[in-house]
């Protein structure tokens, strides 16, 4: 027997997403269901085999060309061949067969998952289901693991799932369907969807894991994906890309060894990694064509300011200040408020931040996000009011999941006590 | 020195479906195990799960239709005994997690070595 070989991080994953959009373009999206079952089979099918006999060097094209003869042979039974038959058999036949994947299915990898995720994105689809279906068909998520991400239960991804595929089917969408048009009309939803896997996957609100890289990284794989195809390769996406490669490149900085957050304030700026930032600086010149100015592209430039300040004493607050503005400006949030109270806070002073915040309206203020009250009890621990910084942790305290929040708020309420220690500096919750 | 064939027996009950991460994981222990044994591994497959039962003479499709467990891979090890033989097979990866059980029968080859 000759040496195992072992499979590159998330292949199954990754595969799965691919064949899924590889074989709806054949089957038709009212088959998704097929399409799913078909390629989890398959992978099946590779752990059985691949355990007793090792992985293959073509593994990629051992689980497509199982898939899809897994595809032929349901579609024999359904005796619904007679159109997408054909197609199926065509592709990947014949002397092709023993050629790197890249090379003999070049056609259809490219644009598959892309086509797939516009698709998941229709109009007609409900938002939620939107980011349930994409991770589920896309990424490859399993529904425990899609469950955890969005912070729901399982049963609800399921139904989630189910309503998003009813609804295609109902809808009769062809895989072909979308054309150029279209896809621009869609790329906002897109876009949004991209977004919020990646912000899910940053401030993750819950568990062990302060950051969840796997939702990070896919976000950025999707966005890629989208920048490589001229529906994507616009200022909109490349500001997205931007955003995203500033944030990620903080990543490891900003979790301590120990698995507790890390302030900006207190971040070791060499362990950024500046290869993302090199890459964020990148997209963010090209997102500066045209005339669009988006929240994305307002956002990027705010993680820029922070990627770019050689230390935190050197951030320049008033441009951030001046990103929030604008940011306030086109889509207003009251999460946009608190960051800008933050800047406020750095610029004059802790009571100008508690000002900013006093002047929210009480109807905009977000009671039940644990930051609100982290942030309003850290303005007040440094105007030395300990009392209200301590009552307003235990706020945020009592609404946080995420263990290293949680451990977070625990140190500063005892900073609080009159024997506290060293009242450590805080900072913002970036 | 005897050799040894394993059958792997995977339940037929539709169970809760492993995710593509969580096959990736059992992929990577197996890889490991196939590492550990490459001396006594001798070869083994998977089996697809589509096939014929021929029986009195009828031929149906099979196996999947009654049965609670089919045999979906073999292994061939070569062990000093069937002691031997055996700690190898309780050594594979997934034994203990619901999700994956299966059951594996471990028989000597009858042979002429």
């Amino acid at each position: 027997m000759s040496e195992p070989r072992a499979l590159v991080e998330h292949f199954f994953r990754h595969e799965f997403g691919r064949l899924v959009a590889v074989l709806t373009r054949s089957l038709g999206v009212r088959r998704l269901e097929l399409a799913e079952d078909v390629v989890q089979a398959a992978l099946t099918q590779a752990l059985q085999t691949w355990s007793r006999r090792g992985v293959p060097e073509d593994a990629a094209g051992w689980l497509y060309r199982t898939a899809r003869n897994l595809a032929i042979d349901a579609l024999r039974r359904e005796q619904i061949h007679a159109k997408a038959l054909p197609h199926l058999a065509e592709v990947g036949d014949g002397e092709g067969e023993s050629l790197p994947p890249e090379t003999h299915f070049a056609d259809e990898i490219g644009d598959e998952p892309l086509r797939l995720l516009f698709v998941c994105c229709h109009e007609e689809v409900p938002a939620e289901s939107r980011v349930a279906i994409a991770l589920r068909m896309l990424c490859g998520f399993g529904t425990a693991e899609i469950a955890r991400a969005l912070l729901t239960t399982e049963v609800n991804v399921q139904k989630r799932i189910e309503r998003a595929r009813d609804r295609l089917r109902e809808l009769e969408v062809d895989f072909d369907t979308p054309d150029a048009a279209q896809l621009r009309a869609r790329l906002d939803a897109v876009l949004a969807v991209v977004y919020l896997l990646f912000s899910q996957g940053c401030y993750a609100t819950h568990g062990d894991m302060p950051i969840r890289r796997d939702l990070c990284d896919e976000a950025r794989r999707l966005a890629r994906m989208l920048a490589a195809h001229p529906v994507g390769d616009v200022p909109v996406v490349h500001a997205l890309l931007a955003l995203m490669c500033f944030h990620a490149a903080r990543f490891d900085a900003r979790v301590a060894l120990d698995g507790a957050i890390v302030l900006l304030e207190e971040q070791d700026r060499s362990a950024w990694n500046w290869n993302d930032v090199r890459e964020g600086m990148a997209w963010l010149a090209r997102s500066a064509a045209g005339d669009q100015l988006t929240r994305y592209h307002l956002e990027a430039g705010i993680a820029w300011e922070h990627c770019r300040a050689a230390s935190f004493a050197d951030t320049d607050w008033r441009r951030i200040a001046e990103l929030y503005d604008a940011l306030d400006r086109i889509a207003p949030s009251p999460l946009y408020s608190l960051n800008r109270a933050v800047a406020e806070a750095y610029l004059h002073g802790p009571q100008a931040g508690l000002d900013r915040l006093a002047a929210v309206p009480l109807e905009s203020v977000p009671a039940r996000y644990p930051g609100w009250h982290a942030v309003i009890g850290e303005f007040h621990f440094r105007l030395g009011q300990h009392a209200p910084a301590a009552s307003a942790w235990q706020e945020a305290l009592r609404l946080t999941a995420a263990r290293a929040d949680q451990e977070f708020l625990r140190r500063r309420i005892a900073a609080c006590r009159p024997d506290g220690g060293e009242p450590r500096v805080g900072g913002t919750f970036e | 020195m005897p050799k040894y064939l394993l059958l792997f027996r995977d339940s037929t009950e539709s169970r809760a479906k492993p995710s593509p991460e969580e096959m990736q994981a059992l992929q990577t222990a197996w890889y490991a195990w196939m590492q550990k044994y490459s001396s006594a591994i001798v070869g083994g497959d998977g089996l697809k799960p589509s096939g014929r039962v021929i029986k009195a003479g009828v031929v149906t499709d099979g196996p999947y239709v009654e049965a609670k467990e089919v045999i979906a891979s073999f292994s061939m090890i070569q062990a000093e005994n069937l002691a031997a033989a055996v700690a190898i097979a309780r050594d594979c990866p997934g034994q203990y997690t619901g999700k994956f059980a299966h059951t594996i029968e471990i028989r000597e080859l009858g042979g002429y070595a």
